[in-house]
């Protein structure tokens, strides 16, 4: 366990964060692409699908908590981790729009299951924790500064 | 006569016990939007030592494996937050409980830290015999 080891935790959980942001930007983008994928066997384009970034905190291994148990480590973690961008399963929107290239023979078109809403307060809530992890960063470089002026 | 008094052993300490908390608070923080983290704290009330090995027996049936007893015999002073609620995520760090945290941290390293500058400095000033 290093000095430096609270300056990595709030840095991993920068880069998750904007990671999260990333994918955000990535749903906004694309909240009406129509022709996202493209399905070879019935010809047809699929709409844009929702994608989520899913964190887990990087502890939970076995290793971790035997080395805890066994008081190798204090058992504090390592920060946080991305596992995985999993795709949202929400149904798609259907619109009316048989003008549109790709309505289907009813008239209705498959939008993609993005709700900018929702994307916006996903958004805030990464800035904040964005910000709030900035913070702890400072803190802990202000702390080690002071520690290396003891004796000063 | 010791050169070095019990002050500096005791600040030590507070030293240690402020790093760890500054890396607790940092895992908190970092796993604030992490589905079915819990929250940790350090103990203070638990003396850093002992403890562990009353807890956690661990049977060998080959002195190849691994004891959980360790070396020095230290127990975790790393607790989880008692009464507190969980988001609808199975979260509970309160962000405004950490912050908070974070901020009585750092001005408390620093007092510490500015006590134990003192302390040098007070015995430099005698090692001149106060010239």
């Amino acid at each position: 366990m290093g000095i430096f080891q609270s300056m990595k935790m709030a840095g991993s959980s920068l880069t998750s964060q904007r990671l999260r942001m990333d994918v955000i930007s990535a749903n906004m983008a694309n909240a009406d692409t129509t022709r996202a994928e493209y399905d070879a066997e019935l010809k047809t384009w699929k709409p844009y699908t929702r994608k989520a970034v899913v964190l887990q905190s990087k502890e939970e291994d076995f290793s971790s908590f035997l080395n805890a148990a066994s008081g190798k480590t204090s058992g504090i973690g390592n920060g946080v981790k991305v596992t995985g961008i999993v795709k949202d399963r929400t149904p798609f929107e259907l619109d009316y729009n048989p003008e549109h290239p790709d309505s289907n023979e009813n008239g209705y078109v498959e939008m993609p299951n993005v709700d900018p809403l929702r994307e916006m307060v996903d958004l805030m809530s990464v800035t904040r924790s964005y910000e709030a992890n900035v913070t702890v960063l400072n803190a802990s470089k202000g702390m080690m500064m002071k520690a290396l002026e003891i004796g000063k | 006569m010791e050169l070095f008094s019990s002050t500096f052993q005791s600040l030590e300490n507070a030293l240690n016990y402020s790093n760890t908390k500054q890396k607790v608070i940092s895992q908190n923080i970092a796993n604030s939007d992490t589905p079915n983290y819990k929250a940790k704290e350090v103990d203070k009330t638990q003396s850093f030592k002992a403890e562990l090995g009353s807890f956690l027996k661990s049977y060998r049936t080959d002195e190849r494996h691994y004891t959980f007893k360790s070396e020095g015999g230290h127990a975790s002073p790393i607790v989880f937050q008692k009464n507190v609620q969980y988001n609808n995520n199975g979260n509970s760090v309160d962000v405004d409980k950490e912050m908070t945290d974070l901020a009585a941290n750092q001005i408390y390293y620093n007092a510490v830290s500015d006590r134990l500058s003192g302390k040098f400095q007070s015995l430099e000033n005698v090692i001149r015999g106060g010239k």
